[in-house]
């Protein structure tokens, strides 16, 4: 074959050289604790050893029929004579991995409206004004979104509306779900609708509305009534009884699986993990996503801040995933869904569409935001960023930028090609590469680089803490073992 | 040109260390990427001498002396599992790329 034959080495060559015992595969590694390391194959298949194992395999003094020598065999570590087919394997396991890069933007965030009638100190981009015509998506711009959604070569096209407070122009959302609905009589897209809201403008109307497309409603709940509250402010104080009020609503009409709900980390949030959680479990949800403080609207300019804000959070973090197994120990299906999205990249074949664990970053592949005046941002924290001055991530404007344009610009191809984990410094040999991403625009925000020093970096510290803690939860702790495998789906 | 040092640790009073690697033993991609990890904590001169890479480690801030001597285990064994790492990069290179393109193949590398 052309290309075995003149760019690769073919097939005989690697049998060949088998005549002196094994060979290895490509693995990268990282250390576990004082006496253990974790190893990952190319697929991103992994396995702890102990120091000794693991420089024994390297240094070829593994004993072939040996426990270890069996399990590193079968688990695509290193091959012989008899593992003729692991390359073909270990090829089509890589090629499932990588599958969902193919897909291309699923995700498309149409921001209706800057305005709201909360004011989250968090939240770098509402705005208390009444001025429709400065903070709301024209028809003009909906349509030039809507186009440039189904240039999309993906299947799978979700249309989700954000804000501000999407719902104060519902107008708009009204139109591009039946815009977009007609379309895609002809294109044939799965196509789903979400809107992101606070529920407080929800009216009977409203939900008749998504009844009749099947929208379903994401909405914000930050824990118990006095955080909640404290988080995200409004004229009355009592953004949490229109949360309850509005997701009683949505259950009723549009039934309780059409209902999610996000939670935002702050400062105040980070001593309640068991509080918020049980807010979360009486409200009827099944899960939590306990998200990372954002860098957005802190002054979060300096490494070091960087690196205590992460530490505070990885504690608020433990707590609140000791809990939530506890939970499921006593019976209560309860996922955690940043654990439950790490483990699947861990323990299944299947790649995964969220943003920040992919390499290359999502952005824009996964998701893409158009902003109310028509400017295309590569994601939801470009536009955040951009809000506080620095528009390094906004690629065009859909009045004047083609999907090619935009799609091809170097504003998003250079961050693409510099995040890709096999090559950036330190990621490219860590032993959690297959797991792990990138977020250019977190590390932009703390250290004014696409990249950033890993050895500084809040999001790498998150990463590596969690992904060694939850493969000392498997390997060490069984009962919690059984908890975390009934998180992946199969 | 300043004198070779000899010994393979030195703790100078101001708080900085000089760890000599043989260049018999240790490549300077190793011992370049291991300093990369731990410049979160120390900053770091390397310097390429007959036998051996100096490397001038000063950490950033006051470290109690326990502390830094685990700081200074770690930095010497990430510079081993830097090196084995390259190792493995080596002899592996080939058939990475042998799986890679057949993972974006349609058709199979191996028959025929
Ligand atoms: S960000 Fe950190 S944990 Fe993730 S791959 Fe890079 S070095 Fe590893």
């Amino acid at each position: 074959m052309a290309l075995a034959s003149t760019k690769f080495k073919d097939l005989d060559f690697f049998n060949q050289s088998l005549e002196s015992g094994y060979k290895l595969l490509p693995f990268n590694f990282i250390k576990l604790d004082d006496s253990r390391y974790v190893i990952t194959n190319i697929a991103g298949e992994y396995l702890v050893i102990t120091k000794e194992d693991l420089y024994a395999v390297a240094n070829k003094q593994l004993c072939p029929g040996s426990p270890v020598y069996n399990t590193l065999k079968s688990k695509h570590f290193i091959y012989d004579d008899d593992s003729s087919v692991a390359l073909e394997l270990l090829a089509l396991k890589y090629r499932t991995k990588m599958a969902p890069l193919a897909n291309f933007t699923g995700l498309h965030l149409f921001v209706t409206t800057l305005r709201c009638d909360h004011s989250c100190p968090y939240c770098q981009v509402s705005r208390q004004s009444e001025d429709k015509a400065a903070f709301d998506m024209t028809p003009e711009i909906a349509d030039k979104a809507i186009d440039f959604t189904f240039q999309s070569p993906s299947n799978e096209i979700k249309i989700e509306f954000q804000g501000g407070e999407s719902l104060l122009n519902f107008e708009m959302v009204k139109y591009v779900v039946e815009e977009a609905t007609k379309r895609n009589q002809t294109e044939n897209r799965d196509l789903q609708f979400v809107i992101a809201t606070n529920l407080s403008p929800l009216t009977d109307g409203m939900l008749d509305f998504c009844l009749k497309y099947d929208i379903l409603i994401s909405t914000s709940l930050d824990g118990p009534e006095e955080l909640h509250n404290g988080n995200r402010p409004r004229p009355g104080k009592d953004s949490y009884e229109k949360v309850m009020t509005g997701m009683q609503k949505v259950r009723e009409l549009l039934g309780p699986d059409k209902l999610g709900a996000l939670m935002t980390t702050t400062k105040d949030s980070l001593t309640q993990a068991k509080p918020i959680i049980d807010e979360y479990v009486e409200q009827g949800f099944s899960s939590i996503f306990l998200r990372p403080l954002s860098p957005y609207g802190f002054a979060i300019k300096t490494k070091s801040f960087d690196a205590y804000q992460t530490e505070e959070w990885l504690k608020f973090y433990k707590e609140g995933l000791d809990y939530i197994i506890e939970l499921n120990k006593q019976g209560l299906y309860f996922i955690e869904d940043y654990t439950a999205l790490i483990l699947n990249k861990m323990l299944t074949p299947f790649g995964t569409t969220y943003v920040d664990l992919q390499s290359p970053s999502g952005m824009a592949i996964s998701a893409i935001v158009f902003n109310y005046d028509g400017d295309i941002y590569a994601s939801d924290e470009s536009r955040m960023l951009a809000e506080m001055g620095e528009k390094r991530f906004r690629l065009g404007n859909l009045l004047q930028d083609t999907y090619e344009g935009v799609m091809l610009s170097d504003a998003l191809l250079g961050p693409l090609e510099a995040t890709i984990t096999e090559s950036m410094p330190m990621c490219n040999d860590c032993g959690f590469q297959n797991y792990c991403g990138s977020d250019p625009v977190y590390h932009y925000a703390t250290q004014g680089d696409i990249i950033g020093n890993k050895a500084f970096s809040g999001f790498c510290k998150k990463n590596m803490t969690i992904m060694r803690h939850l493969i000392k939860l498997l390997e060490d702790d069984p009962e919690a073992r059984d908890v975390l495998l009934s998180w992946v789906r199969v | 040109m300043t004198k070779e040092s000899t010994t393979p640790l030195v703790k100078n009073d101001d708080g900085s260390l000089i760890i000599l690697f043989p260049k018999s033993v240790y490549s300077l991609d190793a011992v370049k990427k291991a300093s990369y990890k731990f410049t979160d904590s120390c900053s770091f001169l390397i310097n390429e001498q007959n036998t051996a890479y100096e490397v001038l480690c000063k950490p950033t801030a006051d470290i109690p002396s326990k502390a830094l001597d685990e700081l200074v285990n770690s930095f010497c064994n990430e510079v081993l599992d830097q090196d084995l790492r390259e190792r493995i990069a080596s002899e592996t290179h080939a058939v990475r790329s042998l799986i890679l393109a057949q993972a974006f193949s349609k058709t199979s590398l191996l028959e025929g």
